[in-house]
């Protein structure tokens, strides 16, 4: 049994860092500027939004990884060092990095340094190479369970430490998108579209539909399913403490390009797994809890990747998102009222009635979730609903800040003309 | 005539310009992304005016570039 986990989140934005705190991330891990896996999200932060993380996190007792896990040509050193002098400057806590370039370079300033899962560790002598450099080691994806328990006890036994003088922290990937490929190593996107995967532009050709011919005689072979290579999303949360007995130090969770719900939502749930495994008070009932929760929100359908030593993956059976509800725009915060704790919105789409689940996202305020007990609108008193054009006001509980979005939550099949 | 634009902010420095037309593109040794030789910055949106026996390239350098940030006209 373990005494200490930490529960690594994803954040694309400041709404998605927020969420993650939220949920009760111990810490979070970002991109900057393109020489990160997420290149192409827009979501992703510059900079000069360093000190303003370093801050936030800071002040809710969260350590920050900025990733820095591209492969790096000739021309990206100076703005690789520069990068890694920012995160010294500005008190970021480590950097994540896959290229020698990288890890050599921060490890000279100073820095600490976790090997990427990009670095496709899967065996201890690796694990020893990289201790001169790095104190926490992202595995492989495609290790099973038994070998990252082998490992653990391994760097125990061997006392591998990282530069720190602790022994070295084994990482691994407890939820979200897998690929087919050998974890990122996938050259599918540059073969078809240029878009290198290994430069953070991955076009995900995995997730589409395919048809496999035979070029001799023209026939199509027989497939069960036309997603030959879009594996399932990863989830752990039903065997986490089986996981969690291997000796692994840091979960992490995938998805710098998922919404702010999605960081929160996943998070919240795996902070409670983490923790009534530490309590000893993980049950199935629990599991339940968490799996319906998980479900309502961005996934690809589950399965436990390959920890289990299964003998093949598992592949999803549709496109996009199979979550059973998804979050509608309707409008945005135009006031608070802090002595009462009231949030006021134009209501910019659609319409919104007493009852209905709301989601309010921003980037300082993150992810608030609420049902509307009781609705005001513009200045005729309290209303059934509230329609486009219309100012409506409700209890928010939490502080909401202009501009911060309303969203409605509805089932997932439900047709935009009656909502 | 030829008109190049380029919405540098979003280049992810994958160097695919440069090879297939050096002569226009260069890699930033500062910042890693590519640079339109020539071009004049407007809000972020770099143009050049060419002549024509430049195109064929160019259309190739636009046609290779993963994020799609390059316009020829």
């Amino acid at each position: 049994m373990q005494q200490k986990v930490e529960l690594l989140a994803p954040a694309g934005n400041f709404e998605c860092m927020v969420a993650a705190i939220q949920g009760g991330a111990d810490a979070v891990y970002f991109g900057v500027e393109q020489l990160n896996m997420r290149a192409r999200a827009t979501m992703n932060f510059v900079i000069e939004d360093l000190p303003a993380i370093a801050h936030l996190c800071k002040q809710h007792k969260v350590r920050s990884y900025l990733t820095l896990n591209t492969i790096i040509y000739d021309h990206d050193i100076s703005m690789m060092r520069h990068i890694v002098n920012e995160v010294k400057r500005t008190g970021i806590d480590a950097i994540i990095a896959a290229d020698q370039a990288v890890i050599s370079y921060a490890f000279k300033k100073g820095v600490e340094v976790h090997i990427s899962t990009q670095a496709n560790i899967t065996n201890i002598e690796t694990i020893e190479f990289y201790s001169h450099f790095a104190d926490v080691m992202v595995l492989s994806r495609e290790l099973s369970l038994n070998q990252i328990k082998q490992i653990c006890k391994a760097i125990e036994k061997q006392q591998i430490k990282g530069p720190s003088g602790k022994l070295v922290e084994i990482e691994v990937f407890a939820h979200g998108a897998l690929c087919m490929a050998v974890s990122g190593k996938c050259h599918l996107s540059l073969h078809t579209q240029n878009a290198s995967a290994n430069r953070g532009v991955c076009v995900q050709n995995c997730r589409r539909r395919y048809k496999v011919i035979d070029l001799e005689d023209g026939h199509e072979l027989e497939l069960d399913n036309e997603y030959i290579m879009s594996a399932k999303d990863l989830c752990t949360i039903n065997f986490i403490d089986q996981l969690l007995d291997t000796g692994v130090k840091v979960l992490k969770i995938e998805g710098r390009g998922k919404a702010p719900d999605y960081v929160k939502t996943v998070t919240r749930c795996y902070r409670e797994a983490i923790d009534s495994y530490l309590s000893n008070n993980y049950t199935s009932e629990r599991v339940e809890d968490w799996m319906s929760r998980l479900y309502n929100v961005y996934n690809r359908g589950f399965w436990g990747g390959y920890y289990l030593g299964r003998e093949m993956g598992e592949w999803a059976d549709s496109s996009g998102s199979q979550a059973l509800t998804k979050k509608i725009y309707i409008g945005k915060a135009t006031n608070y009222y802090a002595r009462s704790g009231i949030g006021e919105f134009l209501i910019e789409a659609y319409s919104v009635k007493i009852g209905q689940q709301v989601m309010i996202i921003g980037p300082t305020t993150g992810v608030i979730e609420t049902t509307i007990n009781t609705l005001h609108v513009n200045n005729d008193g309290a209303k059934e609903s509230a329609e486009k054009g219309d100012y409506c006001s409700f209890e928010t509980g939490i502080q909401v800040r202009n501009s911060d979005k309303l969203y409605k939550i509805v089932p997932a099949k439900e047709e935009l003309s009656v909502c | 005539m030829l008109i190049i634009t380029f919405k540098r902010q979003k280049c992810i420095g994958c160097n695919y310009c440069k090879e297939i037309a050096p002569k226009r593109w260069q890699m930033s040794k500062k910042d890693g992304k590519s640079n339109l030789i020539g071009a004049i910055n407007k809000k972020g949106f770099w143009t050049i005016k060419l002549g024509e026996e430049e195109r064929d390239e160019n259309e190739r350098v636009a046609n290779a570039c993963p994020v799609k940030i390059i316009e020829i006209r």
